[in-house]
């Protein structure tokens, strides 16, 4: 290819800080914010995005006037000379190329094929290309040096804007963090979501050091067959994915969209902490003082507070020797009378416990099974569990046990872990991603401090557990917490504050703010953070029969043997 | 220029500078010649020609003139006779826009001037095909001043004049344009008129052109 081939400008001017700016040398329509373009310059090459496109002219009476007048061959040739579009280029990345010169650059190569020299990888951008070195489109392989090759670690996330080139995901590096996806409702997410959670477990199929995959679904949509607004089939990730995924319900003889689910999770009393109902007080409309009881309730009956609390009698009294009426012990006045606890704070703590919890069947003094047990069996076995919450779609059941399941379950893998540091057990625990929708009412400032999910997603991967978010007011999210999140991937947010959060401690944030509010609702998301080498708007990819049909040929490799097993089962395999 | 090409000459050199020079021709000769015609200063015996843009025609008057002029009595005779036996040349002024030496064409500043009573000759439609190829030239025109003459009357003179010379060269009228253009994107007051007089003068020119 010669130098030119391909050109679409040259450089012009620019700095590390502002970006560069490029002479367009084609028509500004054929391209567009976003479009990932490549400079080479000297030994170097520069990777970058185009943030804007700007109209000049060397004198503003050229744009102002006109040009009818003129013959129109020549009012043509002022395009470009006179009348000109520069494109602003933010720079992210640059590689080297190794010498100019032919003979030292193939002793170059040499000394990489043979090792003896490190092969050269993208790095962030320390330099600016010369005046007038040529800009021009990326191509098939310069997408494939940022974004990664067809490999069964990746996953095509979407396409390049312009050429269409398929731009993956790392999945081992994505899950090493926590990680969320954004957009306003109506974007997409979930397709979205969806197509990382089968690559995700497309992915673990093959290999075992891939993450297992939690889901608390609050709506019930990940796990069976659902429809699309137009009534188009939507493949859930148990009928995608047959055994391997395990479609948990809350509550004994709970159903998931009329079907039986795999299995039922119930929670014991004794795992409900006095944190985990201070983190529903504005839920539960609790007082201030609710903490004081909490905490007496704690003192006085340990992890058994909750069945020994709601089994007191409101408003029971008995009468004393000379005839007073007094609260009997086991009403919650009495007991907080011996505890030295403002009576009727207790009386309505009481109330509204059981006014919210009284009627939950999933909440039980002894449970069937143990429910993290249950979990934490299959996640370890390398199948991935959906639990999906049934009729009980409220925030405050969703709050209530994504927390207690969750600090439980990140509780075990903190012991495996240190198990595994310590050389008390072989083999690190399988990462593991908890999966959760509506994540600003679990992250919120008020209380990413309280829950197990501010924990993960603060303390990286330590344990082996990530998050992966999926929302669509990421400001409702505390920022301490979406700046650690890694990769992020979002569609459409029409709203400023939104778009703040989710590009919170990111460089080249003033330039993505555009962007991102500038992306086409349901066919553009951009993909930033750590987990991408640099941002990049791209076509979504669609969940459709071909992404269907991709997954299942996935399955079908070479260390995939009990799911070729399950393969031949049609219930699994409905339409095979 | 070749020798099966027949020479037409214009005049002789009467003065010279570095950058222009000015040839002396009779009545009969200019007709030959128009503004913005391309000619040759054969010198140092053929060792340097040097071309120039004809710029500027001078009539000037003699005695013989004025005294005709206010006779009441001329006749159509004596009006030829002084036109053909004139005492002062036709003045032609010529602005210097490239040489050849040893057989390469520059299109830049000659390196010494013709000298007095040089032959010019107007060049032929191969040297103008030659000698407009490159088309640096046009940036020597632009930087000089030419007395009364508006530049870019010059140029687009020159243009249409060098166009039929290549046989209505479209590309090479378009490439021309956007040297213009190109030399000039910051002057708006030159640019745009020069490129309207252009127009005018190729109505003709086939647009959409790749230059």
């Amino acid at each position: 290819m010669s130098e030119n081939e391909g050109t679409i400008g040259y450089i012009v001017g620019g700095n590390l800080q502002d970006g560069l700016r490029v002479r367009l040398t084609v028509p500004a329509a054929d391209l567009q914010e976003g479009s990932f373009v490549v400079c080479d310059s000297d030994h170097w090459r520069f990777y970058g995005l185009v943030t804007d496109l700007e109209l000049g002219a060397t004198d503003p009476r050229f744009a102002d006037e006109h040009l009818d007048r003129l013959h129109p061959a020549l009012a043509q040739l002022l395009y470009g000379q006179t009348l000109f579009t520069t494109m602003e280029v933010y720079s992210t990345l640059m590689l080297d190329r190794g010498p100019e010169d032919p003979g030292e650059r193939l002793r170059w190569q040499a000394d990489i094929d043979s090792g003896r020299a490190e092969r050269p990888a993208p790095r962030p951008v320390k330099t600016v290309p010369a005046h007038h070195a040529p800009v021009r489109l990326a191509d098939a392989g310069d997408v494939a040096e940022i974004f990664g090759r067809d490999d069964p670690g990746s996953l095509v996330i979407g396409h390049t804007l312009e050429q269409g080139y398929p731009v993956r995901l790392d999945l081992a590096r994505f899950v090493k963090r926590s990680a969320g996806i954004f957009g306003a409702t109506g974007t997409g997410k979930s397709f979205l979501a969806r197509i990382m959670l089968a690559g995700l477990i497309q992915a673990g199929s093959t290999d075992s050091r891939m993450a297992s995959v939690l889901v608390f679904d609050m709506h019930n949509e990940y796990g069976f067959d659902d429809t699309d607004e137009n009534e188009n089939p939507v493949r859930g990730l148990r009928s995608l994915f047959g055994g391997r995924v395990q479609v948990a319900a809350l509550g004994k003889g709970s159903q998931v969209r009329t079907k039986n689910p795999d299995f039922t999770l119930e929670i014991g009393m004794r795992d409900l902490l006095p944190r985990d109902i201070l983190m529903l007080s504005e839920a539960l409309s609790l007082t201030d003082k609710a903490a004081d009881v909490l905490s007496a309730l704690w003192r006085d009956f340990s992890d058994g507070w909750f069945i020994e609390f709601m089994s007191m009698q409101p408003g029971l009294v008995i009468e004393t020797d000379d005839g007073k009426k007094i609260p009997a012990p086991n009403s919650p006045a009495g007991w907080a009378r011996s505890a030295g606890i403002h009576e009727s704070s207790a009386e309505a703590l009481h109330r509204s416990l059981l006014r919210r919890l009284g009627d939950r069947d999933y909440l039980v003094r002894d449970p069937a099974m143990d429910a993290v047990e249950a979990v934490v069996d299959r996640l370890e076995n390398g199948r991935h569990v959906v639990l999906s919450f049934g009729k009980y779609e409220s925030d405050l059941d969703y709050l209530l046990v994504s927390n207690i399941l969750t600090r439980r379950i990140r509780g075990r893998w903190v012991k495996k872990t240190e198990q595994y540091r310590s050389g008390a057990v072989e083999g690190a625990p399988r990462p593991l991603v908890i999966v959760v929708e509506e994540a600003h009412k679990l992250l919120n400032p008020s209380l990413s401090n309280q829950t197990a999910f501010g924990i993960i997603a603060r303390e990286l991967r330590k344990y082996m557990v990530t998050l992966l978010i999926i929302d669509q007011r990421p400001s409702g999210i505390d920022d301490e917490v979406m700046s650690q999140l890694g990769t992020r991937i979002t569609g459409w947010l029409g709203d400023e504050d939104d778009i703040r959060a989710v590009l919170t401690g990111l460089s080249g944030r003033d330039k993505l703010r555009g962007m991102l509010a500038r992306l086409r609702e349901k066919e553009e998301v951009l993909l930033l953070g750590w987990g991408v080498r640099m941002p990049i708007p791209v076509k979504s990819r669609r969940y459709d029969q071909g992404f269907w049909d991709e997954m299942r040929a996935g399955r079908r490799g070479p260390d995939s043997g009990d799911v070729l097993n399950e393969r031949i089962n049609d219930e699994l395999l409905p339409w095979a | 220029m070749s020798d099966s090409e027949i020479e037409i000459p214009v005049g002789r050199l009467l003065r010279a500078n570095s950058t222009a020079f000015t040839l002396g021709c009779r009545i009969s000769e200019t007709d030959r010649v128009s503004f913005g015609s391309l000619v040759r200063a054969s010198s140092r015996a053929g060792q340097l020609d040097v071309y120039g843009l004809v710029v500027d025609v001078t009539i000037a008057d003699d005695l013989l003139v004025k005294q005709l002029a206010i006779s009441p009595g001329m006749t159509e005779e004596q009006r030829q006779d002084q036109l053909e036996r004139r005492q002062v040349p036709i003045e032609m002024s010529v602005l210097a826009i490239g040489y050849r030496e040893g057989g390469l064409i520059h299109r830049r500043i000659p390196p010494r001037p013709p000298l007095s009573l040089d032959r010019i000759s107007l060049c032929s439609a191969r040297e103008i095909q030659a000698i407009t190829e490159g088309l640096g030239y046009l940036r020597l025109i632009l930087r000089q001043r030419i007395g009364e003459i508006p530049v870019e009357q010059l140029i687009v003179a020159h243009i249409a004049s060098a166009y039929e010379a290549r046989g209505q060269d479209d590309r090479w009228a378009l490439r021309a344009a956007g040297e213009l253009i190109a030399q000039l994107r910051d002057d708006y007051g030159t640019l745009l008129p020069l490129l309207e007089a252009l127009g005018d003068a190729l109505p003709q020119l086939q647009g959409a052109v790749n230059v």
